[in-house]
């Protein structure tokens, strides 16, 4: 069996997502494993980043009665029990065996009021992965905004909320926005309230954090008129195309932040300069790292031979240039040990 | 211990002719047990003079199933037949299959399945594993198939062979087809159609039970036909059917015909 890191369970998805969202709660519909399982994956993840994190969970426990008469009932008292707690929004995560029961959850959700109700439909069996649960999340609570002016400002779509290095690639982004004079208007979602989430169609531009992502880019786009860039900046070059499309966008001129971030590339590589002509074998996990990899391969002369000092490439790629900072210096020390 | 189930199309008779399978069997002296395993619950309405019966996924609603008896899911209807029905969802809802599953499990913790005979009357189309669940696990060892000479009907019954078969295929699966009943709706050589398609499937009809009146009135005074006019040649039918299965020794692999050959073989009756 072969398995990549963005599939697994389109619930787990969905959950990265829901779970950022403050002061929301998110409802499993479906036995209590599916809850346990998830919140003990989620919980163990943040705690691997150093992040005390409980995430907000509730299952509607189903139990062999309610899938032989329907867990309708079940999912009404839940979100009942939701109301309780004054949370700003109820988000309804479906399991396998609730869609594989055909429950009417979308009629249940439509019964009840008191705060937002957000379907995100997630029954694993039918085909997608961890990164289908993503974009399925982030749509849903996309319905949260009803649009707006726009304001110059930019949101960061989709951050990789069980990445160790997520914050880090939010400061490098939000450090070369500023270059450009430019401000975040809404990190959708990571550590927000549910009541940001009504300024997301106000931003000029979605930058989204990877190309996964583009359904959810485009589907903004048609719903509020923002455009979009596919992903986080990555390579020397890439970051530097990066500023150049946001001021593209924005109508913003990136001249000279673009030549402040290359003169501040090159002290970096001057920094690496004894990385220069090693041999090394180059270990990396995902599809997409040719053209970034090439070029680091380039900058540094670094040639490929099977004896090499092995040296990880990881992905997700390093993000901007500071993320290209963080893995070179952990070449040095491989190089240097 | 003898088990059987019978299995047709929805509407075909499956319950009128269970009961009165029931009802005569008991009249041979017989201890019978009937499962009405279709969450309509009224396979055993006939059998108790028109009351239906609570089910078993009923008492599991209100109670848990850690609190059931079996004085609480078996009744005793005409001629000392227990009763028992399954139950289920209300329509629309939930996962009836599954509900099938799990009598059959509360079934088993109350050590009810016993009996000289054990006749489970299911659900019209074997739409999904859980009605399967009477062929599976050695429960129902024969299977016999209930259809007219209607199109659809032998369709449905064609469509449950399907299922025997593969569940026979199995290295655990004991479940054979005893035979096909005609449940006549007084068409042309009725009885030759039916008894053409059994040898087809590589059955056999096991008997012709011809179209009568008196199954109506029966019904209307909620009967069976065996206690409501016993000495008709209706409940003589009933009566000698019951006898064949008791004593039926054939039990067969059947082989699903193709559609196209289904419909010539029906065609080749309405030609004549």
């Amino acid at each position: 069996m072969t398995s990549s890191r963005t599939e697994g369970c389109t619930l787990t998805g969905a959950l990265s997502v829901t779970t950022s969202v403050q002061d929301a709660v998110s409802i499993i519909h479906g036995p209590d494993g599916c809850a346990h399982h998830n919140f003990s994956l989620l919980h163990a993840l943040h705690f691997d980043n150093d992040q005390l994190v409980l995430p907000s969970i509730l299952s509607t426990s189903l139990k062999e009665q309610e899938i032989i008469f329907g867990g309708e009932k079940a999912l009404e008292d839940t979100i009942t029990r939701a109301f309780e707690g004054n949370h700003g929004a109820v988000f309804i995560l479906t399991s396998c065996v609730a869609a594989a029961i055909g429950d009417d959850v979308r009629s249940v959700c439509c019964e009840v009021h008191g705060c937002p109700v957000i379907i995100v439909p997630t029954g694993g069996f039918l085909g997608g992965g961890f990164s289908d649960g993503v974009k399925s999340a982030l749509i849903a609570l996309s319905s949260l905004c009803h649009g707006g002016n726009q304001s110059g400002m930019v949101n960061l779509v989709g951050e990789k909320n069980l990445e160790y290095e997520a914050e880090a690639n939010y400061r490098e982004v939000a450090r070369l926005l500023s270059l450009l004079g430019v401000k975040i208007q809404l990190r959708f979602v990571r550590n927000i309230p549910v009541s940001a989430i009504g300024n997301l169609g106000c931003a000029s531009l979605n930058i989204l954090r990877d190309e996964s992502l583009t359904d959810v880019g485009s589907a903004l786009e048609n719903r509020f008129g923002t455009p979009f860039l596919p992903s986080f900046p990555v390579g020397f070059e890439g970051t530097l195309r990066f500023l150049s499309r946001v001021g593209e966008e924005l109508d913003i001129e990136s001249d000279s932040a673009i030549a402040a971030e290359r003169a501040y590339q090159k002290g970096i590589i001057e920094h690496f300069s004894d990385l220069r002509r090693k041999t090394v074998m180059i270990h990396h996990w995902g599809q997409t790292s040719g053209p970034v990899l090439t070029e680091l391969l380039e900058t540094f002369d670094l040639e490929l031979k099977d004896h090499g000092r092995l040296l990880s490439f990881p992905d997700p790629l390093p993000v901007g240039t500071a993320g290209l900072f963080r893995m070179l210096s952990r070449w040095q020390r491989v190089i240097h040990a | 211990m003898k088990q059987i189930a019978l299995y047709g199309k929805g509407g075909i008779g499956k319950s009128t002719t269970s009961t009165n399978i029931s009802a005569a069997l008991s009249g041979m002296g017989l201890d019978v047990l009937q499962i009405g395993c279709d969450p309509k619950r009224d396979s055993t309405r006939m059998l108790m003079h028109g009351r239906l019966i609570p089910t078993v996924m009923d008492q599991v609603r209100e109670r848990g199933d850690k609190e059931i008896t079996l004085k609480d899911v078996v009744f005793t209807g005409y001629g000392g037949v227990r009763c028992v029905e399954a139950g289920g969802p209300e329509p629309g809802v939930g996962c009836a299959g599954r509900g099938i599953i799990a009598t059959f499990q509360v079934l088993e913790r109350l050590g009810a399945l016993h009996a000289d005979v054990v006749v489970y009357d299911v659900l019209g189309d074997v739409v999904c594993g859980g009605f399967a669940m009477p062929m599976r696990e050695g429960y129902a060892k024969e299977v016999y198939l209930v259809t007219s000479g209607e199109l659809m009907s032998l369709y449905a019954a064609n469509n449950i062979c399907k299922a025997i078969k593969r569940l026979s295929g199995r290295s655990r699966g004991q479940c054979r087809l005893g035979g096909v009943i005609c449940n006549a709706k007084n068409l042309p050589d009725e009885e030759e159609l039916v008894a053409t398609f059994a040898d087809r499937i590589g059955s056999t009809l096991i008997q012709f039970i011809p179209r009568d009146p008196v199954v109506q009135r029966a019904e209307l005074n909620r009967m069976t036909v065996i206690e409501f006019a016993p000495d008709t040649p209706q409940a003589g039918a009933y009566r000698l059917l019951a006898g064949k299965i008791l004593e039926n020794k054939r039990l067969d692999i059947p082989e699903p015909l193709e559609i196209e050959d289904l419909e010539a073989l029906a065609y080749d009756f309405i030609a004549d």
